[in-house]
């Protein structure tokens, strides 16, 4: 797999959970961005936090214990 | 021989309606404006209605010269040769461009938090789905969307790279104070926004 071509996402439980990560990932100057769920993941209407692989660990630490997420995935 | 049409200190639309009337009856007209955004919606008028352009700065304001070539060669059809020209160029696409307005910087009534996650996807979303809409029109807070700070700045030049024309209304800008901090689409003003609707194939209404 090509990682420099990937991107991750983080799933959460609800919209609200989404929210507090990002005002949290905005806060640590994280990059990351607020997109829709990909079709092929999810066929509700929610939204995630996508980002490139390189922050991935940065991401985790950042809501670990402040937000719980459901998975982060590869798109 | 020019007709001089002196638009310094006049407010949007003036200088494009004066210009365009200058243009009813002669060929050639020199304008005369004293901000960006007079020069860029006179400089699109004039394009549009396939006119040649010349732009000088001086002291005293910018002069825009414009000419008109198609009148040039065909005299007798006069003023109603201009606004053929926009006519013609419709009907080759077909039954015409999809465009999408977006009125306000949130996706829906209710909860303005949830509207602006909304508004953000959406517009993500635009630069993924297929086929693409044609022209975007930002107007009243939608135009908040386009200016510095904006979480969609990236997403919307990304449109704009696709070939996507982004309309932002000027009077909206101007309104919130926002003129100089544009960042992504055109400054564009009532008449090309009225055009733009009303020759459209398709209009999304967000």
């Amino acid at each position: 797999m090509n990682d420099s071509q990937r991107y991750y996402v983080v799933l959460f439980g609800s919209v609200s959970h989404t929210l507090l990560a990002e005002k949290i990932l905005k806060q640590e100057g994280i990059p990351h961005k607020l997109i829709p769920v990909p079709r092929h993941i999810s066929s509700d209407c929610g939204v995630c936090i996508r980002f490139m692989p390189g922050v991935r660990d940065e991401i985790e630490k950042a809501i670990a214990g402040r937000v719980t997420f459901d998975s982060i995935c590869a798109v | 021989m020019s007709k001089l049409v002196d638009a310094r200190g006049l407010a949007c639309p003036q200088p494009v309606i004066q210009t365009k009337k200058a243009l009813e009856t002669d060929d050639r007209v020199v304008v005369i404006v004293d901000n960006p955004v007079a020069l860029e919606n006179v400089s699109r008028l004039a394009k549009s209605l396939g006119c040649e352009l010349d732009v000088e700065n001086k002291a005293d304001g910018t002069y825009i010269t414009i000419v008109s070539v198609e009148k040039e060669t065909n005299k007798a059809v006069g003023a109603k040769n201009l606004s053929c020209k926009l006519g013609d160029a419709d009907t080759a696409q077909k039954s015409g461009p999809v465009v999408v307005t977006i009125q306000q910087d949130r996706m829906g009534r209710g909860d303005d938090e949830l509207g602006y996650v909304l508004i953000k996807s959406f517009i993500h979303t635009l630069g993924e789905i297929s086929p693409a809409p044609d022209i975007i029109i930002l107007f009243n807070t939608g135009v908040k969307l386009s200016v510095r700070g904006s979480d969609v700045i990236e997403d919307l030049k990304n449109l704009q790279e696709k070939g996507i024309q982004i309309l932002v209304c000027g009077t909206c800008l101007n309104f919130f104070g926002l003129t100089d901090q544009l960042e992504a689409g055109i400054i564009s003003n009532m008449y090309d926004i009225s055009d733009t609707l009303l020759s459209a194939g398709k209009i999304v209404t967000v």
